[in-house]
């Protein structure tokens, strides 16, 4: 542990800052030494006597270094001089801070007693004061801070190594330099600082300021600094949600620089909506159910061909250097025309995908404009390599550090590393875009952005990667486009060029060299889909009648209002189950009534004349809102959740209820309470209603307004009959009523056996509360089963009479109820019921048994991007 | 030649003249800093006078280096380390010579002056000891130049200070507690400049 000198010119004031530094840290403070007035009673500071205290501290703390912390005047200079006294070695493991002493000496304890080291002790001792600065509210020019390296006399610092922003590289700001100017940065967007708001934060220091030095570090996790115009820096802060960065600056431009950033920040780093609502669609995962999108794809998850490959690079170690200034050239050449390129993909992607995945392109141009790796790269071939040579070195050494990240969303940007390294090599080597080789389904190692966009849909049938996640970039992109993709198959993909392959994106099913009946059977497979699918746009908006003319209205999940029009288009007969926590997800702070109010009235528009369900906020430990925090027990789905959560403050909840009763006066509603267990939580709920409804200045909930409950808590299940009486409707929440019944979590592969929806079990319940309901309260079901045409007659003959489903699904939902009649259907049910277990129904329906694994992964991809934050 | 005992002098006819003005210091710097520099380098000189009679010293610059220390040690405001810097360089160009003449003499105060400069990062006009002692060495460097002996150029230098003493008194304090002041520390000469002309005054009579 480092130590501590208190240098003052009153020895009891130094004492008396010492006592309430221990007593703020007890036992666990650092060792701390006065050197402070001449005697007792004389003021004055005694460089000799300073000199002795830093060496007595500099052997307690055994080599961590001391930092002494001065009040004014001559202790400055006794300080000073005192260091010139003592051994240089020591000398060199001893900080002068400018810090106001009692600020500084607590903070700098704190930091110490913490375990910080050296550097970082005196950074919070620096930065100690901004609490009653900002407190007092002063402007920022009170807020002047003067960094650590600029006050240290002997800084420890490390040298600047020439890699690429290796966290605890330490690039200075210069000391005699004007002002240093500090900001914090809180990191609010969900995914953190990855590689998009990275290359935002460093656009817009570039953009402002290209003049003035901004370092970065990562307080909370301790990363940095690093330099603010250097991607490859930024990104390896390594910065979460939650985080806080904290930005220096120094020069003509320091304040304006950082205010800029202070607001980025306060986006999300672009990650976050405006606060406005409506200003611009939520953001939407789905892509793909955005209308109007070109899809170029077969758009069937299902494809048949020969093994196709990309032309593969020759080593770029094998090329020979022609002298240091011309490679460098070549480098620079080739660095400006990708860039180039990577801007002309990013206008279409936004053409022809959308906002977000354009930004993947921005991101890959604004990483190859990066100081530090275009320097590195630079200096090897300075060191006798050619601009291939080290510019793949430089891009693999990058690339090896994003994957030592912990956040595996953050990992998997080394993918887009290794795709701007690509980018780069080809123009290196001379080479156009990567080619595919003939028509037939494509094998990669992983699918990266610019070759997704890139593909030629007619040729390429289909995408099989050998890495990568489900959330690539490269997987959305080519989803949106109809291109069906299977990710992640590792050695299975080792297929011989030209072999034919058949994979369903659905089942996870992957045939190499199928027999020629096999063959078949996919072809037809595809062939069917296609049809079907044509069919099923075609009569979308028809309504769906059985075969006894039993009309079953199909609904759409919603989770922005993006998603809603997707619904509309595809048919939905209204919104079962809008995901309100998803819709606010983005939200740092609650939406008022009236922003509320505008929402549901707009989502109301999309579907009108059809109704819309409002559920209210369904938020918990396992799925917190930023603006609805939960607390952790030890349980969270046992726990506090969806109407639980506002037992002990319900304010949220009566405003989302006042919006409803509200836009329900001139709009079709359904509200829907989630996680109810009990008749009083009906009751609970209802007041809640009432009270909302009054404060809207109405004498009671809008007569048009229906209410229902969710029906996913077994206990909610078995007493329906009571719990119904006063209701218009329940929706059976699949997903979490297979989950508690069954108490098996279905997000773990591992339980897959356990955690199956179509157990007879979990058809029981759902008969049963079809059975129970009091006469005249629907029975909707909302849950992936919903958006599966193989389950949907056994869900009607169930009892179910309303189905909620992923906006796409609708139409083969839709046209899977005209198939049968509802006494088939019935029939079908009984016999489910009566099935020994899950395996046997879907023998019944017809099903093969679920593939572990890539099933899951697909399903649980596509749940994701329909629902955005839904598990 | 100036002589071990001639620096000794110089000490004690120091310590005197201040223990003689320390009101006059006080009263300077109440109207300016924090009212302790009379008392401060009363205190510091006397401890530095009462050396010789403690202790046998070798050389010169044995001597002056112990001054040095001793005013750190002892005069306890920004004038301990700022004085004990000027004792302590001024003994490195006298190392362990018996006695001395201009030229080396020139070379301590210059190194002296330095030290003064390095420690408190005072420039020419911002109201501190620098204001007397940086035309002080410059006279004393054109006496040596123009032929002049040991005596002639203290005389000089003494001569200079006082003047670059005067001068401080419209100036506006840049550093120090002074500075605090602003505006306000015009119109008043400032402390440090007057304890170093009667530093430089002492040494004119009794090293020349």
């Amino acid at each position: 542990m480092i130590s501590l000198v208190v240098v003052s010119h009153s020895r009891s004031l130094a004492r008396a800052v010492v006592a309430l530094a221990r007593g703020t840290l007890g036992a666990d403070g650092p060792h701390l030494e006065v050197a402070a007035g001449l005697d007792e009673e004389t003021l004055g500071t005694d460089a000799t006597a300073v000199a002795e205290a830093v060496v007595r501290a500099d052997a307690a703390s055994q080599g961590d270094g001391v930092l002494v912390l001065l009040d004014l005047g001559s202790a400055v200079l006794s300080a000073e001089m005192a260091l010139e006294l003592v051994d240089p070695q020591v000398a060199a493991r001893v900080v002068l801070s400018s810090a106001p002493l009692v600020e500084g000496v607590v903070a700098a304890s704190a930091s110490a007693a913490a375990g910080a080291d050296l550097q970082t002790c005196a950074r919070e001792a620096e930065v100690a004061q901004r609490a009653k600065v900002e407190h007092l509210g002063h402007p920022a020019g009170a807020d002047r801070q003067t960094p650590p390296a600029g006050v240290a006399v002997h800084p420890r610092q490390g040298p600047r190594s020439g890699t690429v922003g290796q966290p605890g590289t330490s690039p200075l700001l210069d000391p005699a330099g004007p002002p240093v100017r500090t900001v914090e940065l809180p990191v609010l967007a969900e995914h953190g600082l990855h590689a998009r708001p990275a290359a935002r934060l460093v656009a817009r220091a570039g953009e402002v300021a290209p003049d003035t030095t901004v370092l970065v570090h990562n307080r909370t996790s301790g990363r940095g600094p690093v330099d603010a115009l250097s991607l490859s820096g930024v990104a390896t802060l390594d910065a979460r949600q939650g985080h806080v960065l904290v930005a220096q600056a120094q020069g003509p431009r320091a304040e304006e620089v950082l205010a800029a950033l202070v607001e980025l920040a306060a986006e999300g780093f672009g990650d976050l909506p405006p606060a406005e609502p409506l200003a611009e669609d939520p953001p939407v995962l789905s892509v793909a159910a955005e209308p109007g999108i070109p899809v170029t794809g077969s758009g069937l998850e299902a494809a048949v061909g020969p093994v196709v490959r990309l032309d593969v690079l020759p080593d770029p170690r094998a090329v020979p250097a022609e002298g240091a200034e011309r490679e460098r050239d070549r480098l620079r050449g080739a660095v400006d025309a990708a860039v180039a390129r990577l801007e002309e993909l990013a206008h279409r992607a936004l053409d022809a995908v959308g906002r977000g995945e354009a930004e993947v392109f921005t991101a890959q141009a604004t990483l190859l404009r990066d100081p530090e790796i275009a320097a590195s790269a630079t200096a090897r071939v300075d060191a006798g390599s050619s601009a291939a040579a080290a510019w793949s070195e430089v891009v693999d050494e990058a690339a090896a550090r994003f994957e030592e990240l912990d956040d595996p969303y953050q990992r998997e940007r080394a993918l887009d590393v290794r795709s701007v390294g690509e980018r780069v090599l080809r123009e290196l080597l001379g080479l156009a875009e990567p080619e595919v080789a003939g028509e037939g389904v494509l094998v990669v190692d992983e699918l990266d952005p610019g070759l997704a966009l890139a593909l030629d849909a007619a040729r390429v049938r289909g995408v099989i990667t050998r890495r990568g996640g489900s959330t690539g970039h490269g997987v959305l992109i080519a989803s949106a486009r109809g291109i069906p993709v299977l990710t992640g198959l590792g050695e299975r993909a080792d297929v011989a060029d030209g072999t034919v392959v058949a994979f369903d994106q659905r089942t996870g099913r992957l045939d190499v060299d199928p027999a020629p009946e096999v063959r078949a059977e996919f072809e037809e497979l595809v062939a069917r889909r296609r049809a079907e699918r044509e069919r099923a746009l075609r009569d979308a908006h028809v309504p769906a009648l059985t075969r006894d003319h039993v009309r079953v209205r199909v609904k759409a999940n919603v989770a922005s209002l993006a998603v809603a029009r997707a619904g509309a288009c595809h048919g939905a007969d209204g919104a079962g189950l809008v995901r309100t926590e998803a819709v606010f997800a983005r939200w740092r702070q609650a939406p008022t009534v009236e922003q509320q109010v505008e929402v549901y009235a707009a989502l109301a528009d999309v579907f009108d004349p059809h109704d819309v369900t409002i559920r209210t906020w369904d938020a918990g430990a396992d799925k917190p809102l930023a603006f609805l925090p939960a607390e952790e027990g030890p349980n969270p789905f046992l726990g506090a959740r969806g109407l639980r959560a506002f037992a002990a403050d319900p304010a949220l909840l009566l405003d989302q209820l006042e919006a409803v009763c509200r836009v329900a006066l001139d709009h079709p509603l359904r509200l829907l309470f989630p996680m109810v267990s009990t008749a009083d939580d009906v009751h609970v709920a209802r007041s809640l209603l009432d009270r909302a409804a009054r404060r809207a200045g109405l004498p009671g909930p809008p007569s048009g307004l229906r209410v229902g409950i969710m029906v996913e808590v077994p206990a909610a299940a078995l007493r329906i009959g009571t719990l119904a009486q006063e209701l218009d409707f329940v929706s059976v929440g699949s997903n979490d009523l297979a989950q508690y019944v069954l108490a098996a979590e279905r997000g773990n592969p591992a339980l897959a056996p356990w955690s199956d929806p179509l157990e007879p079990a979990v058809l029981q319940l759902v008969r049963h509360v079809a059975d129970h309901v009091p006469a005249g309260v629907g029975v909707s079901l909302c849950g992936a089963v919903a958006s599966d045409p193989d389950l949907t007659g056994l869900l009607v003959g169930l009892g179910v009479d309303e189905l909620s489903a992923t906006a796409s699904a609708v139409p083969m939902v839709k046209r899977a109820l005209r198939a049968g009649s509802t006494g088939q259907y019935r029939e079908l049910a009984d016999r489910a019921l009566a099935a020994r277990g899950a395996q046997e129904v879907r023998e019944l329906l017809g099903l093969a048994a679920p593939e572990d694994g890539p099933r899951r992964k697909s399903a649980a991809l596509s749940a994701r991007r329909a629902a955005g934050t839904a598990r | 030649m100036t002589t071990l005992t001639a620096f000794q002098a110089w000490l004690a006819d120091c310590s005197a003249v201040i223990e003689q003005q320390a009101e006059h210091l006080t009263e300077l710097d109440r109207a300016i800093g924090d009212g302790d520099h009379g008392t401060n380098m009363a205190r510091g000189f006397r401890r530095c006078a009462e050396l010789a009679e403690e202790e046998q010293f070798a050389s010169i610059d044995a001597y002056l280096k112990k001054v040095g220390m001793t005013l750190v040690g002892t005069v306890g405001g920004a004038s301990g380390p700022l004085y004990g810097t000027f004792f302590l360089r001024l003994a490195g160009p006298l190392s362990a010579a018996p006695d001395v003449d201009a030229r080396p003499l020139a070379q301590a105060l210059r190194a002296g002056v330095d030290g003064i400069v390095a420690r408190g990062r005072a420039e020419v006009g911002d109201k501190t000891m620098y204001d007397a002692f940086a035309p002080a060495l410059e006279a004393f460097e054109s006496a040596l130049a123009a032929g002049s002996g040991t005596a002639e150029c203290l005389r000089a230098a003494a001569e200079a200070a006082a003047r670059g003493r005067d001068g401080t008194e419209p100036l506006v304090a840049r550093k120090g507690r002074a500075s605090y002041l602003g505006e306000r520390s015009a119109g008043h000469v400032d402390p440090g400049a007057s304890s170093a002309v009667l530093i430089l005054e002492a040494a004119a009579r009794t090293l020349g």
